[in-house]
This record gives C-alpha cells, structure tokens and sequence, in this order.
C-alpha cells in the first residue's frame, strides 16, 4: 500500500470523526430557534405584551410555540403575558403543573416576564392561586400597566356578582386603553364552539358603554381577528397548545384566520395604537395590523 | 302478628283506592300527566329549539324574563310544593307519623351525598373541573316525573310513597346546600331576620285569628317574606315556603299532588285552587328560561352530571338502605333489592329540580348550560326505571301476581 493513500486515510478518519462530534453536538444542544422578523414598530417608549391561549397541554406544540415566543423576547422585550385560560388540561397535580407551565416558559419567567391568566373550563378551580399565574386567588381581577387598564373575566360562571364588580370596575378606570381578556369568545367563526352568544348578551352593553378597545379570548383552538364589531376588535387566540387543524370556518366577520399551526400574538401600545404580530409554531409572522384605540365610548357623542 | 317496622301503605291516591288494576289508573296518571309533566318539557322544548336556531335573540329575552321567572313566578310553584309537604306531614299523611319518613331522610343523606362526591370525580375525569360548583344539581329529583313513571310501574305499592319521601327528603337537602349559593355578597342579616320574622309573625296572626282568607297569607305574610329575601340577599323563590304552613288546613289528605274535594274549602285547599294555574304558567316559563343552550356551547363535561347519579345515586340507595338497621329501621313490607333498584333509577331524575337547583347555585356561562344538559338528561332516569322493571320483573312486570309472591 502507498505510503501516500495511507496519510489520506487517516486524514479522512480525523475528519469524519470531527463531523460526527460537531453533529453530536449540534443535536445535543437542540434547535435553535432565530427571533421573528418583527412587523411591529418595536419602539423603546411602548408597553409590550404578549397573548397566549389554551396552552397548557404539556406537549410538543406547547413547547414548539414556547421557543418562539422565548425567541421573540429576544428581539421584542415584553414584560408581559396575558394568558386566555385552559392554563392546564389533564391532570394538574404539582408535577404537572411544572411540566404544563414552569418548564416550557422558564426562560421567561427567568428574564421576569410576568403571566397574567384568566381561568377557562379545563383549569382546576385551585389553579387560581397557582402564584406563576399572578391571580392571587382571584376568578376575575384587574390590572393596570402604564396607561393600560386590564380586565380578567371568568367567563365560566358570569354571577351577578362578577357583573357587577366589572361595572363599577369599568366606570372608575381613568385609563385611556382598557383591553378584557377572558376564557371564551364573544365573536368568533369556529367550528367546534364559535361565539359564546349568553356571555356577548351580558357583556357587550359593558364594553361598549364604557370604552375598552379590544377584547381577548381563546376556547377555540385557532387563531381568529375578527372585523370590529360595534366598533371593538376581537381576537381569538386559542392555540397556544392545544391545536384543531382546520376549525375555521371563515365568513364575512373573519379579518385574519390560521388553523394550521399553534400561534401567540405580540403586542406593543403607543399612544392611541395597538400593534399587533401573531407568530406561528414555525416563526412564520401569520397576521399583524394596527388598532386604533377607541377615544369615547361606542354610541356616545 | 303486626309487625311494629312494617309501615301501612299511606294514601296515595283517591283512584288508587277505588281501583286495583294499574291500567284504571291511567285516566286519572294522565290527567296528572296533563297538569304537572307536559308544561315545562313544552317550555324547554321551545327554548332548546330557539337557542339553537337565534341565540342572540333568546338570550336577550331570557335575561329580561329571568328575574320575573325565577324570582318571582316560581315562588308560587314552590308554595304548591310546599303545600303538599305541609299535607303530607300532617295528620293523615304520606309522611305521617315521623316513624315513616325516617327511612328515607336517612337514606337521603347517602342517596346525595354518594353522587355529589361522583360529581367531584367525573367532572374533571371529563376535562371540566369547574362543573363541580354545580354540585347541589345532583340532591335534585323531580317529584311529580318520578311520582309518574313510580305510578306507571308499581301502581299501589308501599314502594311509591317511599320514592315520594326520598325525593322531598332530597330536595330538601338540596335547598340546604343551595343556602351558601343563594346568598350573594349583598347578604343583610338583619334586615333578613327583621323582615322575615315580620312575615312570619303576621303569617302567625292571621292563623291565631283563624283567618280562613287564602290573600291576607298571600299578600302580607308572603309579601314580607319575598321582600326579607330579597333585601336580604337571598334567592327569593322560597319566599312562601315559610308562610304555607301557617295556612289552616283540613283533617284529611286527598293524596299526593291530588285535587282535594269540591267541597274541601281549607285555607290550603283554596290556596291550591287559585296557584295551580299560575304555577303551571310559571313552570312553563321556567322551562322556557332556563332550558335554552346552544348545543355548539357543550363539552364533555355536560357528561358529568348524568354519569355521577347514574352511578352515584343507586350506590348510595343501596349504602343508605344497608346503614339502616343501625338505626333501627327496616324496610316497608314487598320492598325487596329489585324493588329499590328501580327506585334508584328513578331518583337520577333530577329535571326540574336539577335545571333550579343548578340556576341557582351557579351563574349564566357555558358551566350552567353543561349542568341544565344534564339535568334533561337525567330525564333518560325513566327509561332506565322501566327497562330494570321489565329486567327484574317489578312491579306491572311481576312474573307473578303480587299474591301468588307472598
């Protein structure tokens, strides 16, 4: 054999050995998830949030959609994550409730994102006062942040009581952004649920009468903007985790729709704008626009 | 030789008296049939098909009619209701002496409490925690369906009363759970007892006077006793629950929910002559209100209920029959485990008490409509009763005549 076959033998041998170590480590360390390109202003002197819907489902997809949104924070520095409920399905036992939750969003919480949830019909009635979920043993709550008033509803069971206190919680908030965000939709074009239309009876004379700009919900597991309704825009964003592949049913009140892949949306508040992105399982950017904030109450002069 | 545990068969029915064979009773069964089953079925039949096909609209008119219905017009069905209680633990009555109604308060107890623990249990096994806030749903069963399809199956038969007492035993545990859930943060104490032992003490003044006049009870006593409630921060549809009783009654019960003679003209009697009609309108409205939900709006867990007195409550018949001899009681005479087995079934019937029992303890939403699916539902109870009396050969499915057995 030629001294000279037997060097690049050798030479071959150290070089596959050092693909086959760069290919270990490459797997060893997982994907890597690049930020989204951001439609989104972006700018220093906004609030910026996050919406996330029906994650809790421990699973692959609820993992998938929680490195994008890590990945987003990265490039979109919110400090916020308004939850829609079904925080947890299945068991939700303290294991679970780690896997379901600390684990996946851990990056975040670790960079001092604070989750904000509302309750849906899969969450144990204990999960309120689950501390990562800031509900402080609350059904219903509110929350300010800059000139943002948050409104948390338990859609589940509107008692009167609720009723009330949302009333007169409304009335007193001075802020010029009042956004609600609650378990089920009062609009929506979904197959399995669509519109919750007791809960749109109860609640939409509030909302309208007193100004809040844009409504949140999840339920159903799609990513649905609806064309403003009285003058509100409605957003269903029940794909955080949980995924029905091809529930939409688009009509004319449907502005934006992806029922494909699991979707969270990101969102910054200028003055009298709310911008929105909502980013896939993928990265792929699926829909964004622009909300203009409602200056006086619907029906009013 | 008697013995002192086997208890007479109470008066049911006038007709059941004067007949012997089941199928004689049907005139009379459908006439029942007539007053008290076919109302509100047809009130829910109407709002099912409404909600479905204009939600928007039917909710719209629910919610301005809701406040009238439950408040206000049910308060005359629960003072039927209550009439019949007072008859039937009076001298003469189906719960007269206390000796026959211990059986089955005591097997109440384990016959509500087997299936509200279930709820606890199937509620998140089908992925709907929150359905367990509906719990009291479960103590509900309708005692003039049941009292029906009892009647169907067993015709004169020591049986039925006991169904009879098991289910206002049941219900009236279930009023009792319902006591934390009626109260709203608005509760006023002491207007709550100012008021209502104002209505009470007028209620007693009229009675102490013999005023045989069904209004002044109706008007002051049960005027002041809606207002305590409500001022009170009570659900107010029990409001003549503690004015009936003060009514002046007479020496004889005709039966369970039975027309009283023509010439009956108690204070009670006549009470009953003038309610039954608005209470029947106001069963029909109850259906109407409450029994409109949207199918779309439904997840497994509407489930929940059905399954937890499916299971629960024959379980607990059978713990709260076997408990019994520790406290001295035995079971009435032909009443065999075939027997109450059927009454098992027939004690899932929840209905109408169901449908109130869950408007009351939870509020308007997507949890309540699972829970009110449930109650109609629980409706499949019947079939279930007759089918296990066809299997076991009960009742009008005796192999052999009731006689020939003994």
């Amino acid at each position: 054999m030629a001294p000279g076959l037997l060097v690049n033998a050798q030479q071959w041998a150290i070089i596959m050995s050092k693909i086959l170590c760069t290919l270990l480590l490459v797997l060893a360390s997982g994907p890597t998830v690049a930020g989204p390109s951001l439609t989104v202003p972006n700018r220093p002197d906004t609030f910026k949030f996050a919406v996330l819907g029906d994650n809790g489902s421990g699973d692959k997809g609820q993992y998938d959609l929680a490195e994008q949104m890590i990945a987003a924070h990265q490039v979109f520095n919110y400090g916020l994550v308004i939850m829609l409920g079904d925080n947890f399905y299945g068991s939700q036992t303290a294991p679970e409730l780690v896997r379901k939750f600390d684990r996946p969003y851990k990056p975040l919480i670790d960079r001092g994102v604070k989750f904000y949830a509302a309750i849906g019909n899969h969450d144990e009635p204990f999960t309120i006062n689950y501390p990562p979920l800031n509900m402080a043993g609350q059904r219903y709550y509110t929350f300010v942040r800059d000139q943002i008033r948050f409104f948390v509803l338990d859609t589940n069971v509107m008692d009167a009581d609720q009723l009330r206190w949302f009333e007169a919680a409304l009335k007193q908030s001075p802020e010029p952004w009042k956004i609600a965000y609650f378990h089920h939709p009062l609009y929506g074009n979904a197959g399995r649920h669509g519109a919750a239309i007791d809960m749109r009876v109860l609640l939409e004379p509030l909302l309208l009468g007193y100004g809040v700009s844009v409504v949140f919900s999840g339920h159903d597991h799609v990513y649905e903007r609806l064309t403003p309704q009285k003058g509100i825009s409605y957003f269903v964003a029940g794909s955080g985790g949980k995924l029905r592949k091809g529930d939409l049913v688009p009509s004319p009140t449907t502005a934006a729709g992806f029922d494909q892949e699991q979707a969270f949306l990101i969102a910054e508040v200028a003055t009298d704008e709310l911008y929105f992105q909502t980013i896939a399982r993928t990265g792929a950017t699926v829909d964004s626009g622009t909300i203009p904030r409602l200056t006086r109450p619907v029906g009013t002069n | 030789m008697n013995n002192p545990h086997v208890l007479p068969s109470p008066p049911v029915a006038h007709a059941a008296r004067a007949h012997v064979g089941r199928w004689s009773q049907f005139p009379r069964l459908l006439h029942f049939a007539a007053e008290y089953l076919l109302l509100l079925p047809v009130g829910a039949a109407i709002a099912l098909v409404w909600a479905n096909v204009d939600a928007e609209s039917y909710f719209r008119i629910v919610f301005d009619l809701n406040f009238f219905v439950t408040d206000i017009a049910m308060v005359l069905f629960f003072g039927v209701v209550m009439k019949e209680i007072v008859e039937a633990t009076g001298r003469g009555g189906v719960l007269h002496p206390w000796r026959r109604a211990a059986l089955p308060v005591v097997v109440a107890g384990a016959v509500a409490i087997v299936p509200a623990w279930m709820l606890s249990a199937t509620a998140p096994m089908f992925g709907e925690p929150l359905v367990t806030w509906g719990w009291p749903a479960v103590f509900g069963i309708d005692i003039a369906f049941g009292y029906f399809v009892a009647m169907l199956i067993f015709g004169r038969h020591p049986v039925v009363p006991l169904f009879l007492l098991l289910a206002l035993a049941s219900n009236a545990l279930g009023f009792a759970a319902l006591v934390p859930h009626a109260i709203s943060t608005q509760l006023q104490p002491l207007a709550l007892v100012s008021l209502m032992a104002a209505a009470m003490g007028a209620a007693g003044v009229l009675r102490w006077n013999n005023v045989r006049s069904v209004w002044p009870y109706l008007v002051v006593g049960g005027g002041l006793s809606w207002c305590a409630l409500i001022v009170g921060g009570v659900h107010p549809a029990l409001a003549l629950v503690p004015i009936v009783p003060f009514m002046p009654r007479g020496t004889t019960d005709p039966g369970f929910m039975v027309d009283a003679p023509a010439d009956a003209h108690d204070t009670l009697n006549e009470f009953e002559r003038w309610c039954r009609p608005p209470a029947q309108a106001a069963l029909l409205l109850f259906g109407f209100v409450t029994a409109g939900i949207p199918l779309k709006s439904l997840d497994w867990g509407t489930l929940s209920l059905p399954v937890a007195v499916l299971i629960g409550k024959p379980i607990g018949l059978m713990l709260g029959i076997a408990l019994a001899p520790a406290f001295g009681l035995h079971l009435p005479h032909r009443v065999g485990w075939r027997e109450l087995t059927v009454v098992a079934l027939l004690s899932t019937i929840g209905f109408t008490m169901a449908l109130f029992f869950a408007t009351v303890a939870v509020g308007p939403g997507p949890v309540l409509s699972e829970l009110k699916m449930g109650g109609l539902w629980s409706l499949t109870g019947a079939l279930l009763a007759w089918g296990a009396a066809w299997a076991l050969g009960v009742g009008r499915f005796a192999r052999h005549p009731p006689d020939a057995r003994r």
